[in-house]
């Protein structure tokens, strides 16, 4: 079933074009991975399902992009509401330098989800699981988040974003700034919580496009060249670009 | 290696420690100036926290001081007439005198001597009738031969000291009737003409309700003003315009600021002349444009990741600027504005052009009631002829100085106490 249904999606840095003619349809409970080499608009798409492309002031977003037919790129979009269904994990883990119980209780609190400190002691303590972080963090919860290892920040990122329960979760190279060991853990976590939500990731690395996701689409200058299954886009393009970014011919 | 390279490594050691050694050299230039500033400031000041007494016996006779009742209330001696006991403790120091001679005697203490005559019974009701010893506050210049910063040798006609009263002090300070102890009423009494009674309260107390006013006016704006254009205005001509305004305030000289003072706040809102508030208030126009640059810089240096987080979570702007990026730029912006207010603190001009430069000396209670300013205080006595002001200028100095320490080293403790690391 279709989630996320981008159509002829152009977007502007100025005068510059970013995207062009970007048309996807992202399918729900399912990891749908972008890959192309840097600076091919991964990202800039990525942005635009949650709309942090908003914050850049040049940044200007043409056609449609409908989640479960609502219009996204809409002025009229209250944005806040978006946000608590759309979660986003960085590239660089970004917790706030505050508790870690803080971090994961920031996206309740301000949505109002939590009607007691009994309820939000849940949350924070379900996400934390569900994060696979909570066995290591559990007795020091009134520790500065910041304090962590990386792959330990990364996942109490993903924790303060699945936190207000979104049902997308857009990823942007979670795991670049992560070694092997924090890498697996990251892909095993992407692999349960496809069960419930929808994840968007942006990624680097081929192999874990491979591993993590159903579907894949490969980006270059821009353009969205192939979009399929991953199976398929892997062991059988259709298209010749696609065949050499993926061999490492190129990119 | 061959001998090329070896040379070229060689002269690039001697380069890297050529440089060390400039920026060694540089630092004990400094720091010398500033031994040599101390050095002055010190050997000419840290006698001004020694006070001189003279001391001599007083007889509290009731025939003198005209009390007729048998058990004197405490109003009789309010009232009675100190004038005569109090004469006579001075001249009872050479009873050979003659009469005509006698202010030769009186001019030894502070004018003020009588009241401390007063004070005394009035605190011990009981010397009544009796003859006590008593401490009187001597004159600056008794104060001045004492510490040794007056020449003896000079003619006697050019000293404010004769010979007769030199004699008189040497036999005193013989019998150690002269005492020097720890000048309190440096820091508890306001201004005077008089050397020897002139002390920091009235000023001190102006320059701290300055700092107040000052920081109540600026602080708030400026915090507001730098979030405002940090973190909503769309960036554009005017608000460059602005931004090249503010750092065109911060660079104007201070007493235009303070022609502003007199202009609007006395001349068009009527405030009180000479007052801390009008003070801090013009004060406050020069620490706005330190500290909205202060703010902006600690604002500019929260990570953009931050706020990216907050806003991914669903935080609006006002949220994230709130609960994150202020709290994140509290810090730099707080050392920021003590340091503005600590150059304030040093501000005279302005001040001058208000009138806190008027002589005041009862100490201020209220922002509102006339006052000093410290650096004010330093230019009063430095104009002031007697000898016994020179030591209280770098006394005053002294304390501003120590005030100034106080608040960069509070700086210093907010910036690295509260400073948080990000990732």
């Amino acid at each position: 079933m279709s989630k996320i249904k981008a159509e002829n999606l152009n977007v502007y840095y100025g005068s510059k074009q970013a995207l062009f003619d970007v048309s996807i349809d992202i399918a729900e409970k399912e990891v749908t991975a972008l890959i192309g080499p840097s600076g091919c608009g991964k990202s800039t798409f990525l942005r635009c399902l949650n709309r942090m492309n908003d914050v850049i002031e040049i940044c200007r977003v043409e056609g449609s992009i409908k989640m479960d037919n609502l219009e996204l790129n809409s002025r009229k979009l209250d944005v806040v509401r978006l946000r608590e269904n759309v979660g986003m994990v960085f590239q660089k883990p970004n917790p706030f330098p505050k508790t870690i119980y803080e971090n994961v209780a920031y996206g309740p609190t301000i949505h109002g989800i939590a009607q007691s400190k009994e309820e939000m002691d849940q949350i924070v303590e379900k996400s934390l699981k569900k994060a696979a972080l909570w066995n290591e963090v559990k007795d020091r919860l009134d520790e500065i988040g910041t304090g962590l290892s990386g792959g330990q920040q990364q996942r109490l990122c993903i924790a303060r974003a699945i936190s207000v329960s979104p049902e997308v979760i857009l990823m942007d190279e979670p795991c670049s700034a992560l070694d092997p060991i924090a890498t697996a853990q990251i892909e095993e976590l992407i692999d349960d919580l496809k069960k419930e939500v929808t994840i968007v990731i942006v990624t680097h690395s081929m192999s874990q496009a491979a591993r993590v996701s159903q579907k894949t689409g490969f980006f270059h200058l821009g353009k969205l060249i192939e979009f399929g299954p991953t199976d398929k886009i892997f062991k059988n393009p259709d298209n010749q670009q696609t065949q050499d970014y993926i061999t490492g011919r190129f990119g | 290696m061959n001998s090329f390279k070896k040379n070229l490594l060689k002269k690039r050691y001697n380069a890297e420690r050529r440089f060390q050694w400039y920026g060694k050299i540089a630092i004990g230039l400094a720091l010398s100036f500033l031994a040599v500033f101390m050095f002055q400031i010190f050997s000419k000041g840290y006698s001004a926290f020694q006070k001189t007494w003279i001391v001599t016996e007083v007889h509290y006779d009731k025939e003198l001081l005209l009390i007729d009742a048998e058990s004197p209330s405490k109003d009789d001696l309010e009232n009675a007439d100190y004038y005569d006991v109090a004469y006579k403790a001075m001249t009872s120091l050479d009873p050979g005198l003659p009469e005509e001679e006698d202010r030769q005697l009186i001019q030894m203490v502070s004018y003020k001597y009588e009241t401390e005559v007063k004070d005394l019974l009035l605190k011990n009701p009981d010397f009544l009738g009796k003859i006590v010893p008593i401490k009187l506050t001597a004159s600056d210049d008794v104060d001045q031969v004492h510490k040794g910063n007056y020449p003896r040798d000079i003619p006697e006609k050019n000293r404010r000291v004769n010979d007769y009263q030199l004699q008189i002090y040497d036999m005193l300070n013989e019998r150690g009737d002269i005492l020097s102890e720890f000048n309190i009423s440096f820091f508890t009494s306001p201004d005077s003409r008089e050397a020897e009674l002139a002390g920091i309260a009235s000023s001190f107390m102006g320059t701290v309700f300055s700092i107040l006013v000052c920081l109540a006016f600026s602080f708030p704006i400026a915090v507001l003003a730098a979030i405002y254009l940090e973190e909503f205005a769309p960036k554009n001509k005017f608000t460059d315009f602005i931004e090249v305004n503010i750092n065109n305030l911060a660079a104007v000289p201070s007493i235009v600021f303070g022609l502003l003072g007199l202009g609007v706040l006395l001349a068009v809102f009527n405030l009180p002349r000479s007052t801390p508030l009008v003070g801090g208030i013009t004060l406050s126009l020069m620490t706005l444009p330190t500290i909205i640059i202060a703010a902006r810089a600690s604002l500019k240096a929260v990570p953009p990741s931050i706020r990216e987080a907050a806003l991914a979570m669903g935080a609006s702007n006002m949220q994230t600027t709130m609960h994150h990026t202020v709290p994140l730029s509290m810090p730099g912006t707080l050392s920021g504005t003590i340091i503005g207010l600590a150059q304030a603190l040093g501000e005279t001009a302005p001040l001058i052009l208000i009138g806190m430069v008027a002589f005041v000396n009862t100490i201020p209670g209220t922002p509102v009631d006339p006052a000093a300013s410290l650096p004010v205080q330093i230019y009063i006595w430095s104009e002031s002829a007697e000898r016994g002001f020179v030591e209280k200028v770098s006394a005053c100095i002294m304390v501003l100085l120590a005030f100034l320490i106080l608040m960069n080293l509070a700086a210093q403790i907010v910036r690295h106490k509260f400073e948080k690391k990000w990732s």
